[in-house]
């Protein structure tokens, strides 16, 4: 290729929000763009012409067809190789494409990175750098959130129990590489051939599971927040249709932080029941209010709900002191229940959308409901979780390849270093989900397991 | 006065980073001259008398490829020479030597002396001259001046030092020496950050006095390593054995029954330990369940009987540390020649440094070895050669040379120190080196020989030799390409255990698990001598496809990481920019974003929007030099 950065690496991301039916474009860059044209299209399509073409995986069946388009670099929106391929849009098969994409030598590109390199490359005009800029810190604030929310639960809990045995395998192996001298020879020792089998079965279990969607939650987050009592476990009980959260009249029933999954309308919505926001000298209760806290860090939709028949006084009063608890107003919405026992006569205006409904006697849920849908729509954030499900797929899937070969070496050629770099490998690719681990967190590690130093 | 020559490069200290730094200057024709307070303890191993083991044998062996004389040094005062992890693959295998601290010392002064180019000269220095923000020259103790382009100063050997032992204290160096004061007081008014460690060492035994009878044995291995690519067994003196024995239960309940004199128990220390090396009351109190622990008795040297008994370094008070060594199977009656005790010291904040070791407070002046917070021979010796090359460099106005983190240990070092800076003495460990199968203590000639050659380090003979060896590994993995094995070849079916079901070439048997290259070699009937090319080729062929993984990862991130940030680049204007990644990035001052990717804390976005700014700065540069 000819572009100005003929080194960098390929990254592939999908251009199109995701969501069901249109059109969905899959944009990928860099040095390898035509080779996996090839792979997928079959063919390296002529540059800037439209081929329609069947997008092919790894047994040579067809995912999904549609346009493939090549520019060649630097004429490109990068400046680099730039390949398009527009296909049919539905999540999964967005998913299957992307996966291909990343197994045949991609990696998913981080937040703006796209524009960032067509602006390296001089694509885009210098003056553009804040433009660029903001788009890296607001996309990387974004996808943070999206990480978070895509690590919610049992998947976050298997990958850190995966992230710790592989740090114990690690002390273990690196501590008989450096410490030779130490009586810490594990290496020779059958329990690393026992461990190192044990994490690849667990490993293999945690990626089956993620890759049929059991454990790894996607979609919106919709968290119910406000006094106790005010009608929050009603109002998700509504949107539900179950009865999950216990509600009774007894201010602060709801002492943990409870959750259900639902469908609004085709989009996956995860329901967050918390308790409610007070100060509190119950230890149980204290725990649900910071679980509750927690939650609001990563909520899409926040409903604060207050008790109108209370409060229609001072609820501007005390939706401000919600905000203010919450700490952010991005999708806030002010839910004043129980307009049935005091009416509302008209619907006021705020900083934040207002609402009146009543749960019990079914009042203006309809509209709410609609609200939530259209705030919600197929909107980034939905992409976000899409793209953070697909990252900690490959990261999980690339450990798991980095443990199998190290178990290899260690049978077949009783290498040490080498059961040591695929175990370097499979770390630093957890790490990508759980966060920076460092050679000296590791030699910290060491120093307090055993016993080491002359 | 002024002293009536001029240097180019003048050196400060005389001890592993200082001789290592005077010797590569004047190599590279540049007039040095090296000031020390005593030329009698130039090259002195002030601590255990060895040099080399794991991750510190592969900094010898790069010193060594760039021309340096630790390695010599070694092999002609090593009396002990062992290959560690031998059998856990090359690339983590290291050579350790216990050095005749004598002929050590003897050895560097031999190669001090005879460098064209160098000059001694004893008297303690006590001042800096500063022109600007710039280093003119070194004002010595009976005001003596010398001005040179760049200074070196190697001084760290216990700044500030206080000694303990139990719970007295006292000021001093390493027992014995006076440290240098009023110089260490003089940089303290200079802009230097500094920090305080600490580090012990064990109290000293007459080898007389030891009774050896049951005590393991631990030999020297045969057939002998050696440290040189240009060394031979023939360099090495008569050989000694080593010996091991244990702490026991009485010897931890001496030890606990000491701790309310102990200064590391009692709050006195407040300096950081290292993790690696804990004192023997920090091991019995922190793994209460073990009962006994290793201690390796050393040999100090040929002449002496004075024993090194590593792994019981200790400042408890001196009849805690009789009655402990007294507990100890084979020490019974044993004399103690000089106490051990723990020592705080006062150090640089190495993140004020440039990766050429310059400081970036003021020019022209460069640190090398204890000041910058390592610890260890061979981590003073590498720092004091790369400052030794930059100062001559800046006197040359030539670039700076820094190794990469992916060409050689000694760049993984000084990486680590200028980003990460450190909180205990920093040691070298080969799970530091993220290229740790590139990084081999074979292949460092393979690295930097060509480099150092260029850099005018290497001399005629190394080169030669560095040439021959090339030469012969092309030529012999060439061979073993265009030759084939058959089936029906018996000689070979019997090596490999099993038919030969197609033909196959020689060098792809080699990369067999199962294969060694001597009995391939022998079964194709091929004499070649010299085992250390042979084994170059094993190496190569076997972990081709790892090697070329590690290569390949570095290839990808090159180019990106290799982009430079000047020196005075404003974070100020970065909008995005977290405070906290502003400050860390205002602390190291990453001369790469490489580095700053490196850096604790700085995220992939944070490096996206440095990337961009980065570029906008650079553009803005250029129109105001076209304007």
């Amino acid at each position: 290729m000819t572009g100005t950065m003929a080194h960098t690496d390929t990254i592939v991301a999908i251009a199109t929000p995701a969501g069901r039916g249109g059109v969905g474009i899959i944009r990928v860059s860099g040095g390898r763009a035509a080779s996996i044209a090839r792979l997928l299209v079959g063919k390296l399509p002529a540059p800037r012409l439209a081929t329609f073409s069947n997008f092919l995986d790894a047994d040579g069946s067809a995912i999904d067809q549609g346009i493939a388009l090549f520019f060649p670099g630097p004429n490109s929106f990068t400046g680099e190789d730039v390949l398009e391929l527009q296909g049919h849009g539905g999540p999964v098969v967005m998913d299957m494409l992307l996966n291909r994409v990343v197994q045949v030598g991609a990696r998913i590109a981080g937040p703006g990175e796209f524009s960032q390199r067509a602006f390296l490359n001089d694509k885009i005009d210098l003056s553009q750098a804040e433009a660029i800029a903001d788009l890296i810190d607001s996309g990387s604030q974004r996808a943070a959130k999206s990480a978070v929310n895509s690590l919610q639960g049992r998947f976050s809990e298997k990958i850190h129990e995966l992230d710790e045995r592989i740090i114990r395998l690690r002390i273990h192996v690196e501590a008989a590489i450096d410490f030779p001298e130490e009586e810490v020879d594990f290496l020779a020792d059958e329990l690393i051939h026992q461990a190192l089998a044990e994490i690849e079965v667990a490993m293999a279990q945690t990626l089956a599971q993620t890759e049929q969607g059991a454990i790894l939650r996607e979609g919106v987050t919709l968290v119910f927040a406000g006094r106790p009592n005010a009608g929050k476990s009603s109002l998700m009980n509504y949107f539900s249709g179950r009865e999950t959260s216990i509600v009774t009249s007894v201010a602060g029933t709801t002492r943990d932080v409870v959750k259900e999954d639902i469908h609004l309308d085709g989009v996956p919505l995860r329901l967050v029941d918390t308790a409610g926001l007070r100060d509190s000298v119950d230890l149980v209760e204290k725990e649900g209010i910071r679980r509750a806290r927690q939650e609001l860090g990563t909520a899409d939709i926040i409903l604060l709900l207050i008790d109108y028949s209370q409060h229609f006084e001072d609820w501007q009063a005390q939706a401000e002191a919600l905000l203010a608890e919450v700490g952010h107003r991005d999708g806030a919405i002010v839910v004043l229940n129980k307009v049935d026992k005091r009416e509302l006569e008209f619907i006021p205006t705020f900083t934040v959308p207002v609402f009146g409904i009543s749960v019990t006697m079914l009042q203006g849920l309809a509209e709410l409901k609609a609200h939530i849908q259209q705030a919600i729509g197929f909107d980034a954030q939905v992409e976000g979780n899409f793209i953070a499900r697909s990252r900690h797929l490959d990261a999980l899937r690339r450990a798991n390849l980095a443990v199998i070969a190290g178990r290899q070496q260690l049978q077949t050629r009783q290498a040490g270093e080498l059961l040591a770099e695929e175990l370097r490998i499979a770390h630093e690719a957890l790490n990508e989900i759980t966060g920076e681990f460092s050679s000296d967190d590791l030699l910290g590690q060491i120093f307090s397991s055993f016993c080491i130093g002359k | 006065m002024d002293y009536p020559n001029r240097f180019d490069v003048i050196v400060v200290g005389g001890g592993h980073a200082g001789t290592e730094a005077a010797l590569a200057a004047a190599r590279m024709g540049v007039k040095t001259l090296l000031l020390t307070q005593n030329i009698e303890t130039l090259g002195q191993m002030s601590c255990n008398p060895a040099i080399g083991g794991i991750g510190k044998s592969h900094l010898v062996k790069e010193i060594d490829a760039l021309g340096g004389a630790m390695a010599l040094a070694a092999d002609r005062a090593g009396i002990h020479f062992r290959t560690l992890n031998a059998r856990k693959g090359p690339a983590v295998r290291a050579t350790r030597a216990q050095a005749d601290r004598q002929l050590y010392k003897h050895a560097i002064r031999g190669f001090l002396e005879n460098q064209p180019n160098l000059q001694l000269f004893q008297q303690s220095v006590d001042d800096l001259m500063v022109t600007g923000e710039r280093v003119t020259g070194v004002v010595t103790s009976t005001g003596l001046r010398f001005l040179a382009d760049a200074v070196v100063l190697t001084v760290g050997t216990f700044l500030g030092g206080i000694i303990h032992v139990g719970m007295q204290k006292q000021a001093g160096g390493r027992a014995g020496d006076a440290p240098s004061n009023r110089l260490a007081e003089r940089l303290r008014e200079l802009p230097f950050s500094v920090g305080r460690l600490k580090t012990g060492t064990p109290p000293r035994i007459d080898g007389k006095s030891v009774n050896y009878a049951g005590l393991e044995i631990q030999a020297g291995d045969t057939p002998r390593p050696v440290m040189s690519y240009m060394g031979s067994t023939a360099d090495h003196p008569a050989q000694m054995n080593c010996y091991i024995t244990h702490t026991n239960a009485q010897t931890h309940d001496i030890i606990r029954g000491g701790l309310d004199r102990s200064p590391l128990f009692t709050g006195e220390i407040d300096g950081i330990g290292p993790r690696y090396c804990p004192s023997i009351e920090d091991k019995v109190v922190r793994f209460a369940d073990k009962d006994t622990h290793q201690i390796f008795i050393e040999p100090e040297g040929l002449n002496t009987h004075e024993l090194y008994p590593n792994g019981i370094s200790t400042s408890l008070p001196f009849d805690v540390q009789m009655e402990l060594v007294r507990s100890i199977k084979g020490f019974e009656n044993a004399h103690i020649t000089r106490p051990g005790y723990a020592i705080e010291y006062d150090f640089f904040e190495p993140r004020e440094l440039k990766s050429s070791l310059e400081t970036r407070h003021l020019g022209g002046l460069f640190f090398a070895g204890q000041i910058n917070g390592t610890t260890g021979y061979e981590e003073a010796a590498a720092q004091g050669l790369i400052a030794g090359i930059n100062a001559a460099n800046l006197s040359l106005e030539q670039a700076p040379y820094c190794p990469a983190r992916n060409e050689a240990y000694i760049g993984v070092l000084i990486d680590d120190l200028i980003t990460m800076g450190t909180k205990e003495p920093y040691r070298m460990f080969t799970s530091r080196a993220e290229y740790r199968l590139i990084l081999r203590q074979d292949n460092a000639d393979r690295r930097l020989t060509a480099t150092g050659r260029a850099l005018g380090l290497v001399s005629e003979p190394r080169w030669q030799r560095y040439l021959e060896k090339v030469e012969a590994i092309e030529s012999r993995k060439l061979h073993l390409d265009k030759h084939w094995s058959h089936p029906g070849d018996e000689a070979m079916e019997t090596l490999l255990g099993q038919a030969l079901t197609r033909e196959y070439k020689l060098s792809d048997l080699v990369k067999r698990p199962n294969v060694q290259i001597d009995g391939l070699l022998e079964a194709v009937g091929l004499d070649w001598a010299d085992t250390e090319i042979n084994d170059q080729i094993e190496i190569d062929l076997k972990y081709a496809g790892y090697i070329d993984r590690q290569q390949e990862e570095i290839n990808r991130v090159l180019t990106q990481h290799s982009v430079s940030i000047p020196e005075r680049f404003s974070y100020e204007g970065i909008s995005g920019l977290s405070n906290e990644v502003r400050q860390k990035l205002e602390q190291v001052r990453p001369a790469t974003i490489g580095q700053a990717t490196r850096i604790a804390g700085v995220t992939p976005a944070a490096i996206s929007l440095l990337l961009v700014f980065l570029k906008k700065a650079r553009h803005s540069l250029d129109d105001q030099k076209s304007a």
